[in-house]
């Protein structure tokens, strides 16, 4: 059976040399994404909605309904249900995409299958892999996945977000919520402060003398002139951030006691948000298209060094210049669905090209943001041109700036899930 | 002739935020226009909905050319806009407006 499967994808390898050919030994020629979030499901719906049938698309995403990580921080500041940010894959299913609530476990690049966990496997002539992130060990001494519930981290949205929520909530009357920023790269580079903005909102309303302290790795972040501005604006007095300097790279934790060590001061925390160093998800590295912790990729169509058939987006990959968004993981979508999609039934391949637009919230009606456009060369996806909001600026333009970030959300997720 | 109108374009501030002529007189080619349009769907919305990011679909094609010229030339003001439309050139504009007019214009 397998032998029979081989020869046949050998031939398969043979017509891809020659578009428009199609994979005649299996009829359409077939695409497995893994992880159906903003790179997985816009590659997917792409795939299927422009090829009209020509292409077997697959889907395999564990959860039958999807919390996005962005706009997650709006629920913790009260702006938004969690309901508001969960989303469904009947749309998906509906325009053609094959949805396999499954998780993938294995990669036989060799026999191009993707195992999965209930059993069985998906045969790929080009499998596409949108896994998000996972944390790296040890990053963050005292932590690890066991003490996600005493410490959240909140960055996988859905139960996560829906604790740390709760969390706050039961602060006691001037209690400490402590964050541990991650170090770069990681996903959503404003999210960590966006997320601070929204606690601090929720507790000038709920809790006035609580405090919030960041123990940062960093010695800068994304738009932290609008944020400290926005900080001193309207939360004057409540956070402090430590940076390297101030010992904010030598931090461990206590799940059990509920402290956290920074450079040698021992902080008690009521509530205490770890969000360690990332990597790739995990299929990535089962996959064997890493180096390091994420995937190098393509600039051309997010293909992965390690195989041309195997393409990596979003937060995963390594790429060149593009934040790790789900902006950019959709941009980066579109691109590859061209790709993927020309190489199988000679569609015209466009050249490629991304953009990427970061919103934060800072406070009520206060919206920022930073955006850029970017090319591909033979090394990386390069930058051209960029923006980003300034300090100073009127309320109207931040409110239209906020509800800009709405319809946003309302677009992309259109485009996501159909 | 198109050069000639460039060239004219940048000598003459008087007239700089007029689209060129020919912005007019390209075939929009609808295949390329689809493609491109996914940069624009990450935010709007394709059937036209939506508070905060104005609708794109529904214009006639100039309608559209005019606006995406107007963005590149920056005298509208949204940086975002500025910036895609910014890398736009007469044909990329030309595409996305006959893609778009494929989803429908006003009262049709």
């Amino acid at each position: 059976m397998k032998l029979d499967r081989r020869m046949f994808l050998g031939a398969t390898a043979a017509t891809l040399a020659a578009p428009m050919v199609n994979a005649a030994g299996h009829g359409r020629p077939r695409v497995v994404v893994v992880g159906g979030g903003a790179g997985g499901a816009t590659a997917a719906r792409y795939i299927a909605k422009d090829s009209d049938g020509a292409v077997d698309v697959t889907l395999i995403e564990p959860t039958r309904t999807y919390y996005t990580c962005f706009f997650s921080n709006l629920y913790l500041g009260g702006f938004k249900e969690i309901d508001d940010i969960g989303h469904s894959y009947g749309g998906l299913a509906a325009s053609g995409v094959n949805v396999v609530h499954d998780w993938a476990v294995d990669v036989d690049r060799a026999g191009k299958t993707v195992s999965l966990a209930g059993g069985g496997s998906m045969p790929y002539d080009k499998l596409i892999l949108s896994p998000g992130i996972d944390f790296v060990d040890g990053s963050v001494p005292g932590w690890d996945l066991s003490a996600q519930n005493a410490m959240p981290h909140a960055y996988k949205a859905g139960s996560q977000t829906e604790l740390l929520k709760a969390q706050i909530m039961a602060m006691p009357e001037g209690g400490t919520y402590v964050m541990v920023a991650p170090p770069n790269p990681y996903r959503c580079p404003p999210g960590p402060y966006e997320r601070i903005s929204m606690v601090a909102h929720q507790l000038k309303a709920n809790n006035p003398t609580a405090k919030i302290i960041i123990a940062d790795p960093k010695p800068k972040f994304s738009k932290q002139g609008l944020f400290e501005e926005g900080w001193e604006k309207h939360y004057g007095g409540m956070i402090e951030r430590l940076g390297p300097d101030f010992g904010g790279e030598n931090v461990s934790v206590d799940p059990g006691a509920m402290t956290v060590d920074i450079d040698g001061e021992v902080v008690q925390a009521d509530v205490c948000n770890v969000i360690p160093a990332m990597k790739a998800g995990r299929i990535a590295e089962i996959a064997g298209v890493t180096d390091g912790n994420w995937a190098p990729v393509n600039a051309a169509d997010m293909s992965t060094k390690a195989d041309p058939d195997v393409y990596v987006l979003g937060d995963a990959s390594s790429q060149g210049d593009m934040p790790k968004s789900g902006f950019s993981a959709n941009s980066q979508a579109k691109v590859c669905a061209n790709a993927v999609r020309g190489a199988l039934t000679g569609s015209t391949v466009f050249p490629a090209r991304f953009s990427n637009t970061c919103w934060s919230l800072i406070d009520t009606n206060d919206g920022v943001k930073v955006g850029a456009t970017y090319e591909a060369t033979e090394e990386k996806i390069a930058k051209i041109d960029g923006f980003v909001s300034q300090t100073g600026e009127d309320a109207a333009l931040r409110k239209a700036t906020y509800e800009e970030s709405e319809g946003w959300y309302a677009g992309i997720t259109a485009d996501m899930f159909g | 002739m198109r050069a000639a109108l460039i060239a004219g374009l940048l000598a003459a501030p008087a007239w700089a935020e007029d689209p060129p002529e020919v912005l007019f007189q390209i075939e929009g080619d609808v295949e390329y226009g689809t493609y491109l349009a996914g940069e624009c769907t990450g935010c709007h919305k394709p059937d036209g909905g939506g508070d905060g990011i104005p609708a794109i679909t529904g214009w006639d094609q100039e309608t559209f050319r005019y606006v995406m010229h107007d963005y590149r030339a920056k005298t509208l003001k949204n940086p975002t806009m500025q910036m895609i439309a910014g890398r736009l050139g007469d044909d990329e504009i030309a595409a996305l407006s006959a893609y778009f007019e494929t989803l429908g214009t006003e009262g049709n």
